[in-house]
């Protein structure tokens, strides 16, 4: 009863946890809608009734435009979009009026937008097609009646309306929607390395609080004390374990993708140049974590009960336990301010859409930037042990 | 003209504060070369902070401190000085060489000189068979001396040691104490904080005592005796039944002992003249006397004199 940490351990985490998952998986509190699929839409058929389907589907409260479909873009145009990661998906309109059909570019990491998305375009496809059966219909009534049309032209207009009313009816056997994975061609386990790099990144923070414990340990031992009276300065005491930390956590996530790779089929090989800058910066990012973490607190007890929280919450909304895309918009955005959401997209780029390096610079950037803070933050709150 | 060879630690009018709290109220000692000097004084008396003024870790409000002429303050001036703290501040997960390198890496020592000195701790604690063993599985004794040699690898000309044999068994004490003589005769001056009031009377040179952060008593064992309780010694004894009214000694207005204690206490000068006759005068006045006890004035009759405490209050 007189420990207060391991109190809060027993009745606070699970209560935050139940929270988090609640939130990621019922889309906000108390709300359980889907979130919603960012798309671009190509207009291959270039007709009215394709404008009219993507308005259609610009009404459906599952998908978010990102671009106006007005704009010009080509299929390799939104191919790219999706493979960068900047849509979820881009839906290729095609065919004729009579027979539109949709191919759904997506990325086979998120099984449930490519789920969702087929519905809804098989829907809207569906239902364009019912519309204009509908119209022909009426059509072909107003053209038996007497002098509706006359004369050889509404002939052919006729017969030609039964054409295609004869060939727009959906065929039960055959789906209207196709989906093409644009990412994982040719990849023997695509999204393993996605959950290789959730785990990594989670037990890298762990790893690193822990180290950083290393010196609240020294502190109450009174061995910092006797540190501080040798030549060795708070400065250098703590670059000393950023730099140890950091090297413990490439090696920890190195021999992680290694294992990944020999039982899991990852390619690390073909990969090492963005695997390698991306683990050297949060590795080294997750390091000043810890240290920054083990300074704020006064025991080890006390990082101990604040790591366990502050890792697993950044992990649950960072991406490591449940895949982002599964999260609400605000959810999503939320996860930008963790450690953990960053790494992932970067070894996301890295390993699973096969970006070149140089698209890799907002998140080293965004982790570089953090861990320099974190450094300095550790370094002020250090002062208070230097000297009474 | 013959150069002064300065005195290895100079503390002047040092002071400390904490809020309300003075720690220390202008302590002033000197430590010459090669001297073993123990520091006395009850729990809270400033022992620690001046140590910890002393090591860096507290900067004093006010005063002076100089090793080998050096202001303590200037760079490279706390090199000279070796730290052993009252704690066990070594890595129990690390070997013995393992825990000696890193504090001598810790100390400013590389490549060769290094090696030898670690080579020599090794020597020095009796640990050469235990330098590839974790610290961890040592004992109390084994620990203090790898704790003690962390100190020492820089061959500094000042050490200071908190407490260094606390908590650790009579041998292990005497094995640390040979230790420290060794330093102290290859020119290694000695600081030393201790409650075992037989150590600081038996293995060091002279004896500093501070109480509320004031030095209250500074000399040898003899001298600090002699400024105090004197050479006297205390005879007590122990009679047959309690005093109906105190003693009167032959020869003498004095009155000994009090009314209803079954002994009496006295001072003497002299054990041959002057027992006898404080022995017939208790005989004279009708009491038969079972015991007698006739001890010499120690240091902890000098302390208890000085602070009126116990070394451990």
């Amino acid at each position: 009863m007189h420990n207060r940490i391991e109190m809060m351990l027993t009745f606070a985490v699970p209560i935050a946890f139940f929270s988090i998952f609640a939130v990621i998986f019922g889309g906000g509190i108390g709300n359980s809608t889907t979130p919603k699929i960012n798309v671009v839409v190509v207009n291959e058929t270039s007709s009215q009734a394709g404008d009219k389907l993507i308005e259609s589907l610009q009404e459906s409260p599952g998908l978010r435009f990102k671009r106006d479909p007005k704009e010009e873009l080509s299929r390799e145009d939104a191919s790219q979009l999706v493979r960068h990661g900047i849509v979820t998906m881009a839906i290729i309109i095609k065919g004729d009026d009579g027979e539109m059909q949709a191919d759904l570019l997506a990325d086979a990491s998120n099984q449930v937008a490519g789920q969702v998305a087929t519905a809804l375009v098989s829907r809207a496809l569906m239902i364009q097609q019912a519309e204009q059966s509908q119209l022909q219909s009426q059509a072909f009534a107003n053209n038996l009646q007497p002098n509706t049309a006359t004369g050889p032209d509404a002939d052919e207009a006729t017969s030609s309306t039964i054409q295609s009313e004869s060939s727009g009816v959906p065929d039960p056997t055959l789906s209207p929607v196709t989906i093409i994975d644009v990412m994982g061609d040719g990849k023997t386990n695509p999204v393993v390395s996605m959950y290789a790099a959730g785990i990594a990144v989670m037990f890298l923070l762990f790893g690193a609080t822990g180290g950083g414990g290393a010196l609240l340990e020294e502190r109450e031992s009174l061995t910092l004390d006797r540190l501080l009276s040798t030549r060795l300065s708070m400065d250098e005491l703590l670059l000393g374990k950023w730099f140890y930390l950091t090297a413990v956590g490439i090696i920890q996530v190195s021999v992680m993708f290694l294992w990944g790779q020999i039982v899991f089929g990852v390619d690390l090989l073909n990969h090492i140049d963005g695997f390698l800058m991306m683990t050297v910066v949060t590795a080294s990012a997750a390091a000043a974590f810890g240290l920054c973490l083990a300074t704020l607190c006064k025991t080890r007890g006390q990082l101990n009960g604040l790591s366990v929280i502050v890792v697993l919450a950044m992990s649950a909304l960072g991406g490591s336990m449940v895949p982002r895309y599964v999260m609400s918009d605000g959810m999503r955005e939320a996860g930008l301010w963790t450690f953990n959401a960053w790494a992932l997209d970067g070894y996301d780029k890295v390993f699973w859409r096969e970006l070149p390096v140089a698209a890799l610079w907002p998140q080293l950037t965004v982790l570089m930037l953090s861990g320099s803070l974190f450094l300095v933050v550790a370094r002020i709150l250090a002062l208070r042990w230097e000297t009474d | 003209m013959i150069a002064t060879v300065p005195t290895a630690l100079e503390i002047s009018d040092l002071r400390k504060t904490f809020g309300s709290l003075v720690a220390l109220r202008g302590v002033s000692l000197e430590l010459g070369r090669g001297e073993r000097l123990a520091l006395l004084g009850p729990n809270g008396a400033g022992k620690t902070t001046l140590i910890r003024c002393l090591s860096g870790r507290t900067r004093p409000d006010g005063g002076a401190v100089t090793i080998d002429g050096q202001d303590i303050n200037e760079f490279g001036a706390r090199d000279s000085l070796g730290l052993v703290p009252q704690e066990i501040a070594i890595y129990a997960d690390l070997t013995t060489r393992e825990n000696l390198d890193a504090f001598g890496r810790f100390h400013g020592l590389r490549g060769r000189d290094l090696k030898s000195r670690v080579d020599w701790a090794l020597q020095w604690t009796g640990l050469a068979d235990r330098a590839k063993h974790l610290v961890g599985s040592f004992s109390g004794g084994m620990k203090r001396r790898v704790n003690l040699a962390c100190g020492v690898l820089h061959s500094p000309s000042v050490l200071l040691l908190d407490e260094p044999t606390v908590g650790v068994d009579p041998q292990s004490r005497e094995r640390i104490f040979v230790m420290l003589d060794e330093l102290s005769q290859l020119g290694t001056s000695i600081l030393l904080t201790t409650h075992h009031l037989d150590e600081a009377q038996q293995r060091c040179d002279r004896i500093v005592i501070v109480d509320k952060g004031s030095v209250v008593a500074n000399g040898t064992i003899g001298e600090l005796v002699e400024q105090t309780v004197g050479r006297s010694r205390l005879v007590t004894l122990s009679i047959d039944r309690p005093l109906v009214a105190p003693i009167q000694l032959d020869g003498s207005a004095e009155l000994i002992g009090e009314t209803g204690s079954e002994t009496v206490t006295a001072r003497i000068d002299d054990v041959v003249v002057q027992l006898p006759a404080l022995l017939e005068s208790i005989r004279r006045s009708g009491y038969g006397v079972s015991d007698i006890d006739v001890s010499s004035p120690s240091l902890h009759h000098v302390f208890l004199h000085l602070t009126g405490r116990e070394l451990r209050d």
